[in-house]
């Protein structure tokens, strides 16, 4: 399955993209996911993030369901 | 149960001018039940960081999310206090040092109300609106990326 994954301020910036598509051969949860990203970007072990899926903020134990649009989320600065 | 309000886009492009900010207060003229208007404004600070003065911030968002949260946070707080109308408005992109990035625009029958209103407002918007902010530092392309404490 294929997985859409966008990335925002600081985590676009480190990994010099905004976007990328990701395969996946079995469905990960969001824990497992995200390890998957540290192990492909180990300089982000440092780096706080959330992570929403389809425009929710999921919990770590969330499974990431088909086709899902993934964004990681820096720390927020709005305001 | 109060019924759903109207979508409206908050993130706007560059920095929010204080002719926008009278232009709206003058637009509630005609809204005679309105006895207290309440407002918060975020300006640019310059501070000073190690690598240099902030000169600005470029601002960037999740947008579709963005606007989701932003649109929880005011069905939310019309639930919560009795309010006539709330204008919400956040700058995407550069907004330099000493202009207004964010404009919270409240009002009510009475002042407590959209006092209090601002203040919850804004607490949200900093918790909860994926917006990221890179603020530019000294004079040389420098940057660091702004956290909400």
């Amino acid at each position: 399955m294929q997985i859409q994954i966008l990335y925002f301020g600081l985590l676009a910036d480190r990994i010099g993209l905004s976007s990328e598509t990701m395969d996946l051969t079995r469905s990960l949860n969001v824990s497992e996911f995200r390890q998957i990203l540290l192990n492909k970007y180990p300089f982000l072990g440092g780096e706080k993030f959330k992570i929403a899926i389809n425009q929710q903020l999921a919990a770590e134990e969330m499974d990431i369901p088909l086709q899902a649009e993934i964004a990681c989320l820096p720390p927020f600065a709005g305001g | 149960m109060k019924k759903e309000h109207k979508r409206k886009k908050v993130l706007v492009h560059g920095p929010i001018s204080p002719q926008f900010v009278a232009d709206s207060i003058a637009k509630h003229q005609s809204k005679t039940d309105i006895g207290a208007h309440s407002l918060f404004l975020g300006q640019i600070r310059a501070d000073q960081k190690s690598e240099g003065l902030v000169t600005g911030i470029d601002y960037s968002a999740y947008e579709p999310m963005a606007e989701e949260v932003f649109h929880r946070i005011r069905e939310a707080a019309f639930q919560k206090y009795d309010l006539t109308c709330m204008h919400l408005y956040h700058s995407l992109g550069l907004v330099p040092v000493g202009m207004i990035s964010l404009f919270v625009f409240v009002s009510s029958a009475h002042r407590r109300a959209a006092i209090e209103a601002v203040d919850f407002i804004v607490e949200q918007i900093k918790k909860d609106v994926p917006v990221f902010g890179k603020e530019l530092v000294g004079e040389a392309d420098q940057y660091v990326w702004k956290e909400n404490k």
